[in-house]
Protein backbone atom coordinates (compact mmCIF):
# COMPACT_ATOMS: atom_id res chain seq x y z
CA UNK A 1 0.00 0.00 0.00
CA UNK A 2 2.63 2.75 0.71
CA UNK A 3 4.48 2.29 -2.76
CA UNK A 4 0.42 2.60 -4.01
CA UNK A 5 0.32 5.91 -2.10
CA UNK A 6 3.75 6.97 -3.10
CA UNK A 7 2.48 6.24 -6.85
CA UNK A 8 -0.20 8.07 -6.31
CA UNK A 9 1.95 11.13 -4.50
CA UNK A 10 4.76 10.98 -7.90
CA UNK A 11 1.59 11.19 -9.98
CA UNK A 12 0.15 14.74 -7.86
CA UNK A 13 3.93 16.16 -7.85
CA UNK A 14 4.97 15.56 -11.68
CA UNK A 15 2.42 17.98 -13.06
CA UNK A 16 1.38 21.69 -12.08
CA UNK A 17 -2.29 20.90 -11.14
CA UNK A 18 -1.65 20.97 -7.37
CA UNK A 19 0.49 24.24 -7.68
CA UNK A 20 -2.14 26.05 -9.53
CA UNK A 21 -5.03 24.72 -6.85
CA UNK A 22 -2.65 25.76 -4.05
CA UNK A 23 -2.07 29.71 -5.05
CA UNK A 24 -5.53 29.50 -5.70
CA UNK A 25 -6.76 28.32 -2.55
CA UNK A 26 -3.69 30.66 -0.89
CA UNK A 27 -5.22 33.82 -2.95
CA UNK A 28 -8.69 33.01 -2.28
CA UNK A 29 -8.05 32.68 1.73
CA UNK A 30 -6.01 35.72 1.53
CA UNK A 31 -8.70 38.24 -0.20
CA UNK A 32 -11.54 37.11 2.30
CA UNK A 33 -9.40 37.61 5.48
CA UNK A 34 -8.44 41.22 3.97
CA UNK A 35 -12.06 41.68 3.13
CA UNK A 36 -13.82 40.59 6.43
CA UNK A 37 -10.81 42.75 8.58
CA UNK A 38 -11.73 45.71 6.03
CA UNK A 39 -15.35 45.36 6.77
CA UNK A 40 -14.65 44.68 10.62
CA UNK A 41 -16.74 46.70 13.17
CA UNK A 42 -18.89 48.17 10.44
CA UNK A 43 -22.37 47.65 11.45
CA UNK A 44 -24.07 47.11 8.19
CA UNK A 45 -21.85 44.57 7.68
CA UNK A 46 -22.39 42.69 10.78
CA UNK A 47 -18.69 41.87 11.06
CA UNK A 48 -17.80 41.84 14.27
CA UNK A 49 -15.10 44.38 15.84
CA UNK A 50 -11.12 43.62 15.52
CA UNK A 51 -9.97 42.46 18.75
CA UNK A 52 -13.01 40.53 19.87
CA UNK A 53 -13.46 37.09 20.01
CA UNK A 54 -16.43 37.11 17.63
CA UNK A 55 -14.28 38.67 15.01
CA UNK A 56 -10.85 36.18 15.46
CA UNK A 57 -13.49 33.22 15.16
CA UNK A 58 -14.30 34.63 11.94
CA UNK A 59 -11.33 36.10 10.62
CA UNK A 60 -8.95 32.64 11.41
CA UNK A 61 -11.88 30.50 9.57
CA UNK A 62 -11.72 32.14 5.86
CA UNK A 63 -9.13 29.50 5.54
CA UNK A 64 -12.36 26.39 5.26
CA UNK A 65 -13.93 28.75 2.86
CA UNK A 66 -10.91 27.04 0.12
CA UNK A 67 -13.14 23.85 0.23
CA UNK A 68 -14.38 23.83 -3.20
CA UNK A 69 -10.67 23.87 -4.31
CA UNK A 70 -9.39 21.22 -2.69
CA UNK A 71 -12.34 19.37 -3.27
CA UNK A 72 -11.81 20.22 -6.69
CA UNK A 73 -8.37 19.11 -6.20
CA UNK A 74 -9.42 15.17 -4.95
CA UNK A 75 -12.03 14.74 -8.32
CA UNK A 76 -8.65 15.63 -10.79
CA UNK A 77 -6.78 13.27 -8.77
CA UNK A 78 -9.41 10.56 -9.13
CA UNK A 79 -10.59 11.38 -12.80
CA UNK A 80 -7.77 12.33 -14.14
CA UNK A 81 -6.95 8.39 -14.54
CA UNK A 82 -10.19 8.27 -17.10
CA UNK A 83 -9.83 11.85 -18.67
CA UNK A 84 -6.01 10.80 -19.95
CA UNK A 85 -6.90 7.12 -20.36
CA UNK A 86 -4.27 5.94 -17.18
CA UNK A 87 -7.01 4.04 -15.65
CA UNK A 88 -5.30 1.51 -18.63
CA UNK A 89 -1.86 1.02 -16.59
CA UNK A 90 -2.81 1.83 -13.63
CA UNK A 91 -5.51 -1.27 -13.29
CA UNK A 92 -3.00 -2.80 -15.48
CA UNK A 93 -0.13 -2.11 -12.43
CA UNK A 94 -2.96 -2.87 -9.76
CA UNK A 95 -5.46 -5.04 -10.68
CA UNK A 96 -7.40 -5.29 -7.17
CA UNK A 97 -8.75 -1.51 -8.44
CA UNK A 98 -10.12 -1.28 -4.48
CA UNK A 99 -6.40 -0.90 -3.54
CA UNK A 100 -6.16 2.16 -6.43
CA UNK A 101 -9.17 3.66 -4.62
CA UNK A 102 -7.65 3.20 -0.91
CA UNK A 103 -3.57 4.47 -1.79
CA UNK A 104 -5.77 7.62 -3.71
CA UNK A 105 -7.72 8.49 -0.51
CA UNK A 106 -4.48 8.04 1.54
CA UNK A 107 -2.42 9.94 -0.93
CA UNK A 108 -4.70 13.36 -0.77
CA UNK A 109 -4.89 13.33 2.93
CA UNK A 110 -1.45 13.27 3.29
CA UNK A 111 -1.20 15.73 -0.04
CA UNK A 112 -4.22 17.93 1.57
CA UNK A 113 -3.10 18.06 4.91
CA UNK A 114 0.39 19.95 3.61
CA UNK A 115 -1.67 21.96 1.35
CA UNK A 116 -4.52 22.77 3.98
CA UNK A 117 -1.77 23.43 6.37
CA UNK A 118 0.01 26.60 4.53
CA UNK A 119 -3.90 27.78 3.32
CA UNK A 120 -4.46 27.72 7.15
CA UNK A 121 -0.35 29.94 8.35
CA UNK A 122 -1.13 32.64 5.34
CA UNK A 123 -4.99 32.89 7.08
CA UNK A 124 -3.24 33.39 9.98
CA UNK A 125 -0.51 36.02 8.75
CA UNK A 126 -2.72 37.58 6.48
CA UNK A 127 -4.99 38.35 9.50
CA UNK A 128 -2.36 38.91 12.10
CA UNK A 129 -1.01 41.62 9.92
CA UNK A 130 -3.75 43.12 8.76
CA UNK A 131 -6.03 43.16 12.04
CA UNK A 132 -2.63 44.23 13.84
CA UNK A 133 -2.03 46.76 11.49
CA UNK A 134 -6.14 48.00 12.67
CA UNK A 135 -4.70 47.41 16.58
CA UNK A 136 -5.41 44.15 17.79
CA UNK A 137 -3.70 40.62 15.46
CA UNK A 138 -5.68 37.80 17.32
CA UNK A 139 -3.70 35.84 19.97
CA UNK A 140 -2.46 32.02 19.60
CA UNK A 141 -4.43 31.27 21.90
CA UNK A 142 -6.24 28.01 22.66
CA UNK A 143 -9.58 28.87 21.11
CA UNK A 144 -7.90 30.57 17.86
CA UNK A 145 -5.76 27.29 17.47
CA UNK A 146 -8.74 25.43 17.79
CA UNK A 147 -10.37 27.14 14.90
CA UNK A 148 -7.98 27.28 12.81
CA UNK A 149 -7.54 23.15 13.27
CA UNK A 150 -11.06 22.66 12.18
CA UNK A 151 -10.48 24.75 9.01
CA UNK A 152 -7.51 22.81 8.41
CA UNK A 153 -9.44 19.19 9.00
CA UNK A 154 -12.17 20.42 7.31
CA UNK A 155 -10.08 21.16 4.15
CA UNK A 156 -8.43 17.29 4.22
CA UNK A 157 -11.93 16.21 4.42
CA UNK A 158 -13.09 17.50 1.72
CA UNK A 159 -10.16 16.16 -0.38
CA UNK A 160 -10.84 13.42 0.65
CA UNK A 161 -14.68 13.50 -0.59
CA UNK A 162 -13.30 15.18 -3.90
CA UNK A 163 -11.69 11.35 -4.52
CA UNK A 164 -14.84 9.92 -3.58
CA UNK A 165 -16.82 11.59 -5.57
CA UNK A 166 -14.46 11.40 -8.36
CA UNK A 167 -14.64 7.58 -8.11
CA UNK A 168 -18.38 7.60 -8.38
CA UNK A 169 -18.10 9.82 -10.96
CA UNK A 170 -15.77 9.33 -13.20
CA UNK A 171 -16.41 12.08 -15.59
CA UNK A 172 -14.32 15.17 -14.73
CA UNK A 173 -16.25 17.84 -15.91
CA UNK A 174 -19.16 16.02 -14.21
CA UNK A 175 -17.92 15.98 -10.82
CA UNK A 176 -16.58 19.63 -10.61
CA UNK A 177 -19.43 20.94 -11.72
CA UNK A 178 -21.88 18.00 -10.15
CA UNK A 179 -19.98 19.22 -6.80
CA UNK A 180 -20.24 23.28 -7.74
CA UNK A 181 -23.88 22.86 -7.81
CA UNK A 182 -24.17 21.33 -5.11
CA UNK A 183 -22.33 23.50 -2.66
CA UNK A 184 -23.44 26.83 -4.14
CA UNK A 185 -27.17 25.79 -5.42
CA UNK A 186 -28.98 22.75 -3.78
CA UNK A 187 -27.57 23.06 -0.67
CA UNK A 188 -28.49 26.94 0.46
CA UNK A 189 -31.54 25.96 -1.41
CA UNK A 190 -32.22 23.24 1.53
CA UNK A 191 -30.87 25.41 4.47
CA UNK A 192 -32.87 28.16 3.73
CA UNK A 193 -36.54 26.53 3.01
CA UNK A 194 -37.76 25.93 6.57
CA UNK A 195 -38.94 22.18 5.33
CA UNK A 196 -36.18 20.74 4.63
CA UNK A 197 -33.49 22.86 7.19
CA UNK A 198 -33.67 20.20 9.56
CA UNK A 199 -32.29 18.18 7.30
CA UNK A 200 -29.34 20.34 6.50
CA UNK A 201 -27.36 19.38 9.67
CA UNK A 202 -27.33 16.27 8.51
CA UNK A 203 -25.85 17.03 4.88
CA UNK A 204 -22.34 17.76 3.77
CA UNK A 205 -22.37 21.20 4.34
CA UNK A 206 -24.27 21.14 7.32
CA UNK A 207 -21.54 18.96 9.01
CA UNK A 208 -19.18 21.38 7.93
CA UNK A 209 -20.23 24.17 9.09
CA UNK A 210 -20.49 22.08 12.64
CA UNK A 211 -16.91 21.94 12.52
CA UNK A 212 -15.75 25.31 11.18
CA UNK A 213 -19.03 27.71 11.57
CA UNK A 214 -19.27 30.95 13.81
CA UNK A 215 -21.74 32.70 11.89
CA UNK A 216 -25.26 31.94 14.20
CA UNK A 217 -27.16 29.53 11.88
CA UNK A 218 -29.55 26.89 11.25
CA UNK A 219 -29.17 23.34 14.28
CA UNK A 220 -26.43 22.05 13.88
CA UNK A 221 -24.03 18.81 15.19
CA UNK A 222 -21.14 19.10 17.44
CA UNK A 223 -18.35 20.09 15.68
CA UNK A 224 -16.97 16.38 16.35
CA UNK A 225 -20.05 15.20 14.93
CA UNK A 226 -20.11 17.04 12.12
CA UNK A 227 -16.45 16.16 11.03
CA UNK A 228 -16.97 12.59 11.38
CA UNK A 229 -20.05 13.29 9.40
CA UNK A 230 -17.79 14.74 6.40
CA UNK A 231 -15.41 12.29 6.47
CA UNK A 232 -18.12 9.48 6.26
CA UNK A 233 -19.54 10.77 3.41
CA UNK A 234 -16.07 11.50 1.71
CA UNK A 235 -15.67 7.44 2.94
CA UNK A 236 -19.02 6.23 1.84
CA UNK A 237 -18.75 7.80 -1.76
CA UNK A 238 -15.24 6.08 -2.32
CA UNK A 239 -17.05 2.57 -1.24
CA UNK A 240 -20.25 3.12 -3.70
CA UNK A 241 -17.55 4.51 -6.38
CA UNK A 242 -15.51 1.43 -6.63
CA UNK A 243 -17.88 -0.97 -5.54
CA UNK A 244 -20.21 0.98 -8.74
CA UNK A 245 -17.87 2.63 -10.77
CA UNK A 246 -14.60 1.55 -10.63
CA UNK A 247 -15.48 -2.10 -11.22
CA UNK A 248 -16.60 -1.42 -14.17
CA UNK A 249 -15.05 -2.39 -17.46
CA UNK A 250 -12.16 -0.31 -18.73
CA UNK A 251 -12.34 -0.03 -22.39
CA UNK B 1 16.80 5.43 -33.26
CA UNK B 2 17.87 1.56 -32.72
CA UNK B 3 17.56 -0.93 -35.49
CA UNK B 4 18.88 -4.12 -34.01
CA UNK B 5 16.71 -5.98 -31.22
CA UNK B 6 18.30 -4.12 -27.98
CA UNK B 7 19.84 -6.17 -25.95
CA UNK B 8 19.98 -5.25 -22.00
CA UNK B 9 23.06 -5.24 -20.93
CA UNK B 10 24.07 -8.66 -19.02
CA UNK B 11 24.11 -7.26 -15.09
CA UNK B 12 20.50 -5.83 -15.50
CA UNK B 13 19.13 -8.54 -16.96
CA UNK B 14 20.27 -10.87 -14.52
CA UNK B 15 19.19 -8.75 -11.70
CA UNK B 16 15.60 -8.23 -13.27
CA UNK B 17 15.46 -11.55 -14.38
CA UNK B 18 16.51 -13.73 -11.36
CA UNK B 19 13.54 -11.79 -9.42
CA UNK B 20 10.93 -12.72 -12.40
CA UNK B 21 11.74 -13.79 -15.93
CA UNK B 22 13.46 -16.70 -13.97
CA UNK B 23 11.44 -17.38 -11.05
CA UNK B 24 8.29 -17.43 -13.55
CA UNK B 25 9.83 -19.14 -16.33
CA UNK B 26 8.01 -19.28 -19.55
CA UNK B 27 4.41 -18.75 -19.44
CA UNK B 28 1.46 -19.90 -21.22
CA UNK B 29 -1.46 -17.92 -22.23
CA UNK B 30 -4.75 -19.73 -22.14
CA UNK B 31 -7.74 -18.24 -23.63
CA UNK B 32 -11.47 -20.81 -22.96
CA UNK B 33 -14.47 -20.17 -23.95
CA UNK B 34 -14.33 -16.01 -23.72
CA UNK B 35 -17.88 -14.12 -24.34
CA UNK B 36 -18.81 -10.87 -24.19
CA UNK B 37 -21.63 -8.56 -25.09
CA UNK B 38 -22.03 -4.55 -25.04
CA UNK B 39 -25.41 -4.25 -24.55
CA UNK B 40 -27.18 -5.98 -27.51
CA UNK B 41 -24.02 -6.25 -29.69
CA UNK B 42 -22.14 -9.51 -29.00
CA UNK B 43 -18.16 -8.56 -29.13
CA UNK B 44 -16.50 -11.67 -28.78
CA UNK B 45 -18.23 -15.26 -28.86
CA UNK B 46 -16.81 -18.64 -26.96
CA UNK B 47 -13.19 -17.83 -28.25
CA UNK B 48 -10.58 -19.98 -27.14
CA UNK B 49 -6.70 -20.49 -28.14
CA UNK B 50 -3.16 -20.52 -26.69
CA UNK B 51 -0.52 -18.75 -26.86
CA UNK B 52 3.02 -20.42 -26.59
CA UNK B 53 6.46 -19.27 -24.76
CA UNK B 54 9.32 -18.51 -27.20
CA UNK B 55 6.89 -17.85 -30.39
CA UNK B 56 5.32 -14.61 -31.38
CA UNK B 57 1.87 -14.78 -32.07
CA UNK B 58 -0.74 -13.10 -34.31
CA UNK B 59 -3.71 -12.17 -33.18
CA UNK B 60 -5.44 -11.16 -36.91
CA UNK B 61 -9.02 -10.23 -37.75
CA UNK B 62 -10.89 -7.04 -39.70
CA UNK B 63 -11.41 -4.09 -37.76
CA UNK B 64 -14.48 -4.96 -35.12
CA UNK B 65 -13.55 -8.68 -34.58
CA UNK B 66 -13.13 -8.06 -31.00
CA UNK B 67 -9.41 -8.23 -30.77
CA UNK B 68 -9.37 -4.81 -28.62
CA UNK B 69 -12.61 -6.65 -26.39
CA UNK B 70 -10.55 -10.10 -26.28
CA UNK B 71 -7.15 -8.47 -25.15
CA UNK B 72 -8.37 -6.13 -22.40
CA UNK B 73 -10.43 -9.16 -21.18
CA UNK B 74 -7.47 -11.36 -20.73
CA UNK B 75 -5.58 -8.10 -19.02
CA UNK B 76 -8.76 -8.34 -16.59
CA UNK B 77 -9.55 -4.26 -17.39
CA UNK B 78 -12.99 -5.85 -19.05
CA UNK B 79 -14.91 -8.57 -17.36
CA UNK B 80 -16.11 -11.46 -19.84
CA UNK B 81 -19.70 -12.54 -19.53
CA UNK B 82 -18.27 -15.69 -19.51
CA UNK B 83 -15.20 -17.55 -20.20
CA UNK B 84 -11.42 -17.38 -18.62
CA UNK B 85 -8.17 -16.29 -19.78
CA UNK B 86 -4.89 -17.36 -17.58
CA UNK B 87 -1.50 -17.18 -17.25
CA UNK B 88 -0.04 -20.42 -16.53
CA UNK B 89 -3.48 -21.25 -14.93
CA UNK B 90 -3.66 -17.31 -12.64
CA UNK B 91 -5.95 -15.09 -14.21
CA UNK B 92 -4.67 -11.87 -14.61
CA UNK B 93 -6.18 -9.95 -11.88
CA UNK B 94 -4.59 -12.95 -9.08
CA UNK B 95 -1.26 -12.62 -10.47
CA UNK B 96 1.15 -11.66 -7.39
CA UNK B 97 2.87 -9.16 -9.59
CA UNK B 98 1.70 -8.70 -12.67
CA UNK B 99 4.11 -5.91 -14.07
CA UNK B 100 6.42 -8.88 -13.90
CA UNK B 101 4.54 -11.33 -15.52
CA UNK B 102 2.43 -9.77 -18.55
CA UNK B 103 3.58 -6.36 -20.08
CA UNK B 104 0.51 -4.76 -22.51
CA UNK B 105 0.70 -2.15 -25.15
CA UNK B 106 -2.89 -1.37 -25.47
CA UNK B 107 -3.00 2.17 -25.91
CA UNK B 108 -1.16 4.98 -25.81
CA UNK B 109 -2.84 6.93 -22.56
CA UNK B 110 -0.54 9.31 -20.85
CA UNK B 111 -0.72 12.49 -19.08
CA UNK B 112 0.28 15.09 -21.25
CA UNK B 113 1.77 17.57 -19.24
CA UNK B 114 3.80 14.73 -17.47
CA UNK B 115 7.47 13.45 -18.42
CA UNK B 116 8.19 10.36 -20.04
CA UNK B 117 10.49 9.66 -17.29
CA UNK B 118 8.29 10.84 -14.47
CA UNK B 119 5.20 8.46 -16.09
CA UNK B 120 7.69 5.56 -16.06
CA UNK B 121 8.16 6.31 -12.58
CA UNK B 122 4.51 6.80 -11.51
CA UNK B 123 4.39 2.73 -12.60
CA UNK B 124 7.71 2.17 -10.61
CA UNK B 125 6.69 3.00 -7.81
CA UNK B 126 3.37 1.21 -8.15
CA UNK B 127 4.69 -1.82 -8.76
CA UNK B 128 7.45 -1.84 -6.60
CA UNK B 129 10.25 -1.51 -9.22
CA UNK B 130 13.37 0.23 -8.82
CA UNK B 131 13.06 3.98 -10.15
CA UNK B 132 16.32 3.22 -12.35
CA UNK B 133 14.31 0.98 -14.00
CA UNK B 134 12.32 4.21 -16.30
CA UNK B 135 15.71 4.95 -17.64
CA UNK B 136 16.71 1.70 -18.63
CA UNK B 137 13.85 0.51 -21.13
CA UNK B 138 14.04 4.22 -22.35
CA UNK B 139 17.29 3.25 -23.58
CA UNK B 140 15.58 0.06 -24.74
CA UNK B 141 12.99 1.78 -26.72
CA UNK B 142 15.14 4.51 -27.99
CA UNK B 143 13.80 7.32 -26.07
CA UNK B 144 16.29 8.28 -23.62
CA UNK B 145 17.16 11.50 -25.30
CA UNK B 146 13.42 12.65 -24.95
CA UNK B 147 12.76 11.09 -21.46
CA UNK B 148 12.38 14.77 -20.03
CA UNK B 149 10.02 16.14 -22.28
CA UNK B 150 6.22 16.19 -22.10
CA UNK B 151 4.99 13.31 -22.98
CA UNK B 152 1.73 14.94 -24.81
CA UNK B 153 4.24 17.01 -26.86
CA UNK B 154 5.25 13.40 -28.59
CA UNK B 155 4.87 11.95 -31.98
CA UNK B 156 2.53 9.16 -32.37
CA UNK B 157 5.70 6.99 -33.14
CA UNK B 158 6.96 8.10 -29.77
CA UNK B 159 4.07 7.52 -27.76
CA UNK B 160 3.91 3.91 -28.91
CA UNK B 161 7.36 3.53 -28.44
CA UNK B 162 7.05 5.28 -24.93
CA UNK B 163 4.02 2.64 -24.28
CA UNK B 164 6.20 -0.33 -25.31
CA UNK B 165 8.50 0.97 -22.49
CA UNK B 166 5.85 1.04 -19.67
CA UNK B 167 4.92 -2.59 -21.11
CA UNK B 168 9.25 -3.40 -20.61
CA UNK B 169 8.79 -2.05 -17.10
CA UNK B 170 8.66 -4.83 -15.19
CA UNK B 171 10.62 -7.48 -17.61
CA UNK B 172 7.92 -9.73 -18.16
CA UNK B 173 7.67 -13.17 -19.72
CA UNK B 174 4.57 -12.23 -21.19
CA UNK B 175 4.10 -9.92 -23.95
CA UNK B 176 0.38 -8.47 -25.15
CA UNK B 177 0.70 -5.54 -27.57
CA UNK B 178 -2.64 -3.95 -29.56
CA UNK B 179 -1.74 -2.54 -33.38
CA UNK B 180 1.67 -1.56 -31.93
CA UNK B 181 2.42 -0.78 -35.46
CA UNK B 182 0.41 1.99 -35.70
CA UNK B 183 1.86 5.24 -35.65
CA UNK B 184 5.21 3.75 -36.41
CA UNK B 185 7.42 5.01 -39.48
CA UNK B 186 8.72 2.10 -41.73
CA UNK B 187 11.79 2.17 -39.55
CA UNK B 188 10.38 1.81 -36.78
CA UNK B 189 7.69 -1.29 -38.18
CA UNK B 190 11.30 -2.45 -38.97
CA UNK B 191 12.93 -2.43 -35.56
CA UNK B 192 9.91 -3.16 -34.02
CA UNK B 193 10.10 -6.72 -35.90
CA UNK B 194 12.85 -7.27 -34.70
CA UNK B 195 12.48 -6.38 -31.18
CA UNK B 196 9.69 -8.85 -31.03
CA UNK B 197 11.29 -11.37 -32.88
CA UNK B 198 14.19 -11.09 -30.32
CA UNK B 199 12.30 -11.46 -27.25
CA UNK B 200 10.64 -14.45 -28.08
CA UNK B 201 12.91 -16.14 -29.74
CA UNK B 202 16.43 -15.12 -28.25
CA UNK B 203 14.83 -14.78 -24.47
CA UNK B 204 11.92 -17.31 -24.60
CA UNK B 205 9.39 -14.90 -23.89
CA UNK B 206 5.60 -15.08 -24.66
CA UNK B 207 4.50 -12.03 -27.25
CA UNK B 208 1.11 -11.64 -28.67
CA UNK B 209 0.31 -9.10 -31.11
CA UNK B 210 -2.82 -7.97 -32.78
CA UNK B 211 -3.17 -6.80 -35.98
CA UNK B 212 -6.10 -6.11 -38.61
CA UNK B 213 -3.46 -6.38 -41.06
CA UNK B 214 -1.32 -9.83 -41.98
CA UNK B 215 0.76 -8.23 -44.26
CA UNK B 216 2.05 -6.13 -41.54
CA UNK B 217 2.90 -9.44 -39.04
CA UNK B 218 3.44 -11.86 -41.41
CA UNK B 219 7.51 -11.30 -41.18
CA UNK B 220 7.26 -11.50 -37.71
CA UNK B 221 4.80 -14.24 -36.25
CA UNK B 222 5.26 -17.81 -35.72
CA UNK B 223 1.30 -18.64 -34.91
CA UNK B 224 -1.59 -16.94 -35.92
CA UNK B 225 -5.16 -16.72 -34.71
CA UNK B 226 -7.21 -15.43 -36.75
CA UNK B 227 -10.95 -13.95 -35.18
CA UNK B 228 -13.73 -12.99 -37.24
CA UNK B 229 -17.14 -11.15 -35.58
CA UNK B 230 -15.99 -12.28 -32.32
CA UNK B 231 -15.33 -16.17 -33.07
CA UNK B 232 -11.84 -18.17 -33.95
CA UNK B 233 -11.67 -18.49 -37.65
CA UNK B 234 -8.18 -20.10 -37.33
CA UNK B 235 -5.21 -21.03 -35.03
CA UNK B 236 -2.39 -22.55 -36.67
CA UNK B 237 1.47 -22.08 -37.68
CA UNK B 238 2.04 -19.28 -40.42
CA UNK B 239 4.36 -22.39 -42.01
CA UNK B 240 0.66 -24.23 -42.18
CA UNK B 241 -1.12 -21.06 -43.04
CA UNK B 242 1.75 -20.16 -46.15
CA UNK B 243 0.83 -24.02 -47.37
CA UNK B 244 -2.90 -23.50 -47.74
CA UNK B 245 -2.10 -20.29 -49.36
CA UNK B 246 0.28 -21.25 -52.20
CA UNK B 247 -2.84 -22.43 -53.78
CA UNK B 248 -4.67 -19.61 -53.48
CA UNK B 249 -2.53 -17.61 -54.82
CA UNK B 250 -3.27 -15.55 -58.59
CA UNK B 251 -0.15 -14.82 -60.93
CA UNK B 252 -1.31 -11.67 -64.04
CA UNK B 253 0.71 -12.39 -67.43
CA UNK B 254 0.33 -10.44 -70.48
CA UNK B 255 1.70 -12.23 -73.72
CA UNK B 256 1.18 -11.85 -77.51
CA UNK B 257 0.67 -15.29 -77.44
CA UNK B 258 -1.78 -15.20 -74.18
CA UNK B 259 -4.06 -17.90 -75.98
CA UNK B 260 -1.49 -20.35 -76.45
CA UNK B 261 -0.05 -20.12 -72.85
CA UNK B 262 -3.53 -19.90 -71.49
CA UNK B 263 -4.25 -23.86 -73.27
CA UNK B 264 -0.59 -24.59 -72.14
CA UNK B 265 -1.56 -23.86 -68.49
CA UNK B 266 -5.13 -25.25 -68.63
CA UNK B 267 -3.50 -28.69 -70.28
CA UNK B 268 -1.55 -28.97 -66.81
CA UNK B 269 -4.59 -28.28 -64.39
CA UNK B 270 -3.95 -24.45 -63.59
CA UNK B 271 -7.07 -22.23 -63.31
CA UNK B 272 -6.73 -19.62 -66.32
CA UNK B 273 -9.19 -16.79 -66.55
CA UNK B 274 -8.25 -14.98 -70.19
CA UNK B 275 -8.54 -11.16 -69.24
CA UNK B 276 -8.53 -10.05 -73.28
CA UNK B 277 -6.07 -7.86 -74.77
CA UNK B 278 -3.68 -10.18 -74.28
CA UNK B 279 -3.18 -10.26 -70.81
CA UNK B 280 -4.35 -13.26 -68.22
CA UNK B 281 -4.97 -14.37 -64.65
CA UNK B 282 -3.75 -17.58 -63.11
CA UNK B 283 -4.45 -19.29 -59.72
CA UNK B 284 -2.67 -21.44 -58.31
CA UNK B 285 0.19 -21.53 -59.79
CA UNK B 286 4.33 -19.27 -58.95
CA UNK B 287 5.37 -17.01 -60.96
CA UNK B 288 8.42 -19.12 -61.45
CA UNK B 289 6.70 -22.00 -62.80
CA UNK B 290 4.62 -20.00 -65.59
CA UNK B 291 7.85 -18.24 -66.54
CA UNK B 292 9.64 -21.35 -66.53
CA UNK B 293 6.64 -23.15 -68.96
CA UNK B 294 6.79 -20.61 -71.54
CA UNK B 295 10.45 -20.40 -71.70
CA UNK B 296 10.14 -23.96 -72.92
CA UNK B 297 7.26 -23.55 -74.69
CA UNK B 298 9.18 -20.37 -76.59
CA UNK B 299 6.11 -18.33 -75.51
CA UNK B 300 6.90 -14.93 -75.39
CA UNK B 301 5.98 -12.53 -72.25
CA UNK B 302 5.47 -8.79 -71.97
CA UNK B 303 4.67 -9.08 -67.86
CA UNK B 304 4.68 -11.64 -65.21
CA UNK B 305 3.87 -11.10 -61.99
CA UNK B 306 2.17 -12.32 -58.65
CA UNK B 307 -1.01 -10.06 -58.46
CA UNK B 308 -2.09 -11.47 -55.31
CA UNK B 309 0.28 -13.33 -51.93
CA UNK B 310 -2.08 -16.15 -51.84
CA UNK B 311 -1.59 -15.35 -48.07
CA UNK B 312 -3.57 -11.71 -48.39
CA UNK B 313 -6.59 -13.92 -50.24
CA UNK B 314 -6.72 -16.80 -47.46
CA UNK B 315 -6.73 -14.14 -45.00
CA UNK B 316 -9.65 -11.89 -46.69
CA UNK B 317 -11.53 -15.20 -47.23
CA UNK B 318 -11.38 -16.07 -43.30
CA UNK B 319 -12.69 -12.74 -42.06
CA UNK B 320 -14.40 -11.74 -45.65
CA UNK B 321 -18.04 -9.87 -44.31
CA UNK B 322 -17.16 -10.18 -40.80
CA UNK B 323 -15.94 -6.23 -40.72
CA UNK B 324 -18.30 -4.63 -38.34
CA UNK B 325 -20.20 -5.95 -35.16
CA UNK B 326 -21.70 -8.46 -36.97
CA UNK B 327 -24.84 -9.80 -35.94
CA UNK B 328 -24.81 -13.14 -33.25
CA UNK B 329 -25.93 -14.63 -36.16
CA UNK B 330 -24.23 -13.69 -39.04
CA UNK B 331 -21.23 -15.10 -36.92
CA UNK B 332 -22.47 -18.61 -36.82
CA UNK B 333 -22.32 -19.04 -40.56
CA UNK B 334 -18.80 -17.65 -40.93
CA UNK B 335 -16.54 -20.77 -39.21
CA UNK B 336 -14.01 -21.45 -41.10
CA UNK B 337 -11.44 -24.19 -40.28
CA UNK B 338 -10.85 -23.89 -36.19
CA UNK B 339 -7.61 -25.48 -35.03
Amino acid sequence: MIRLVRAELTKLFTTKVWLGLLLGAVVMVAAFAVFFTAFAGDPESGIPEVGTAAYDDLALSTAANANILFLILGIIGMTQEYRHRTATPTFLTTPKRGQVVIAKLIAYALAGAAFALVVVVVNYVVVAIHAGALGSAPALNADNVETMASSWLALIIYSVIGVGLGALLRNQVGAIVGGLVYLFVVEPIIRSVPATAGAYKWMPGGALEALTATFEGPELLQAWQGGLLLLGYGLVAALLGTLLAVRRDVV
Amino acid sequence: MRLDGPDPPDDEESAISSATTAATGPVRVEVSGLTKSFGAVRAVSDLGFTVEPGQVTGFLGPNGAGKTTTLRMVLGLINPDAGTATFNGTPYTALPAPTRTVGAVLETAFHPARSARNHLRVYCRAAGLPLSRADEVLVQVGLSDAAGRRAGGYSLGMRQRLALATALLGDPAVLVLDEPANGLDPEGIQWLRGFLRHLAHDQGRTVLVSSHLLSEVEQTVDRVVIVGAGRLVREGSMADLRAGAAQGGTVLVRSPEADRLAELLRAEGAEVALDGGGSLTVTGRSPADIGHRAFTAGVELHELRAHTSGLEEIYFQLTAGQEQFAAPAAGATSQGGTR
